[in-house]
């Protein structure tokens, strides 16, 4: 029965066990038994437990081929323009869990426990890495993206609004204020006023030999021309903020309730970053995983052409 | 550390979250062709785009959608396909976000719309 409130809460720790889920747990469970209970029964009634035997290349060729489909299913379908049904995708994602995981424990049964360093042992110890990163994987997919979520609601208002920019406001119609508290004369707040003050300054400035654009603005203005007023402006926040290397600086200048806002501007972009970093975690645990997977292939198709060679001679 | 990580990026750098008027106004402009669904991995069970947008703008969040909220990994898949150029894995955010704040003490359920 459906609740008309809704869904509540995200627990860092969540788990939904759906049909898919089931339906690959039991495979991943029988197909694990059956290669188990094989080998068990192999290594107590054969005196040939050896990589190189019938049940050793058994079990390699059905490692192998699993690992081929793990590693070419996902992608393939990924990057198929064929039309999908929704959760298609997600059902090749658990083919690749499964048959990732077929795929490393039939290898294991291959060695037969012969882990002397040889090519296979590299191979393998490659292919170990390579799952380890996926689950590891599989495990940061799900509590990063919570954390994320947990910087995020920081960075937003309570009506989803960017937080810097509310607090921003707050602090500049903090400064408008107590500038005007300070100079008698109301000063402007947006940019218009600004530059037309601007302007009046410009008007009377000693004629250099600067060239000069039809409507008098000169080409080439020295920043240090541009603007000089000695009033306070909404953008000179240090002259008002109350500076600790200056102790002549008025009490008049204090901002009240502005140091509280900076330290919640700080706290917001401190959040904003921990999201940037989480991001990159995410990102960057991908490209591990496909370096890794890069790095198995190779190390696999090293060993197949030693078994090749040692077939052959 | 992030610096670090930040000078490695090799494509583009990651995109933070949208606020919600940015999220609004994606959500509007959504025309429903269900392309970034289709390439979600994510997405375990059938859900219709015309829910899941009605649901992130405002109003309860149904037991498939939350879950589909949840197992949202922020991968990015669903922002190519999209004809339009929206940005669901931002939309998915912000439905994070609101399941979060519902679990906060005294939280409305369904709070925090985008409309009213």
């Amino acid at each position: 029965m459906n609740d008309p409130t809704g869904e509540k809460g995200y627990p860092l720790l969540f788990f939904s066990i759906n049909t898919k889920w089931k339906i690959g747990a039991l495979l991943t469970f029988l197909v694990l038994a059956i290669s188990a209970g094989f080998y068990v029964w192999y290594s107590q009634h054969s005196s040939d437990a050896a990589p190189d035997s019938i049940a050793g290349y058994s079990y390699a060729i059905l490692g192998t081929a699993s690992l081929l489909l793990a590693g070419t299913l996902y992608s393939i379908r990924r990057r198929s323009h064929k039309k999908r049904a929704l959760g298609k995708l997600n059902t090749a994602l658990h083919w690749h869990i499964f048959f990732a995981i077929i795929g490393l424990v039939l290898i294991f049964m291959h060695s037969f426990g012969n882990l002397n360093p040889r090519t296979g042992t590299y191979a393998l110890y490659g292919l170990i890495a390579l799952v380890i990163s996926g689950l590891v994987g599989r495990t940061l997919d799900h509590l990063i993206p919570r954390l994320i979520a947990g910087e995020v609601q920081q960075a937003l208002t309570a009506r989803g609004e960017d937080r810097i920019e509310t607090i921003s406001q707050k602090v500049q119609a903090l400064v408008a204020h107590n500038t005007e508290a300070l100079s008698s004369q109301p000063i402007a707040v947006n940019f218009a006023d600004f530059s037309s003050r601007k302007q009046q300054v410009m008007q009377h400035r000693p004629q250099t030999s600067l060239e000069y654009e039809e409507d008098e603005r000169p080409l080439h203005t020295p920043w240090d021309l541009a603007y000089i007023s000695l009033e306070a402006t909404p953008q000179e926040l240090s002259r008002l903020m109350p500076d600790k290397h200056r102790p002549l600086t008025p009490s008049a200048a204090l901002m009240p309730g502005a140091q509280q806002h900076l330290v919640e501007l700080h706290k917001v972009q401190r959040a904003m970053q921990r999201e940037h970093f989480y991001r990159y975690i995410i990102r960057y645990w991908r490209l591990l995983h496909i370096a890794l997977a890069l790095l198995t292939l190779g190390l696999i198709t090293w060993h197949l052409i030693y078994a090749a060679q040692l077939l052959l001679h | 550390m992030l610096k670090f990580l930040e000078k490695l990026h090799i494509s583009s750098p990651v995109l933070l979250h949208k606020p919600g008027d940015q999220v609004a106004q994606e959500l509007h402009a959504c025309i429903g062709c269900n392309e970034c669904l289709l390439a979600c991995p994510a997405l375990a069970e059938p859900i219709t785009i015309d829910v899941l947008n009605r649901e992130t703008l405002a109003g309860p969040i149904s037991a498939p959608v939350a879950r589909f909220a949840r197992a949202c990994y922020q991968c990015g898949a669903c922002i190519a396909p999209c004809p339009v150029g929206l940005h669901r894995d931002a939309m998915m955010m912000w439905l994070k976000v609101r399941l979060l704040r519902s679990s906060s003490v005294g939280a409305v359920p369904g709070a925090y719309p985008l409309e009213e």
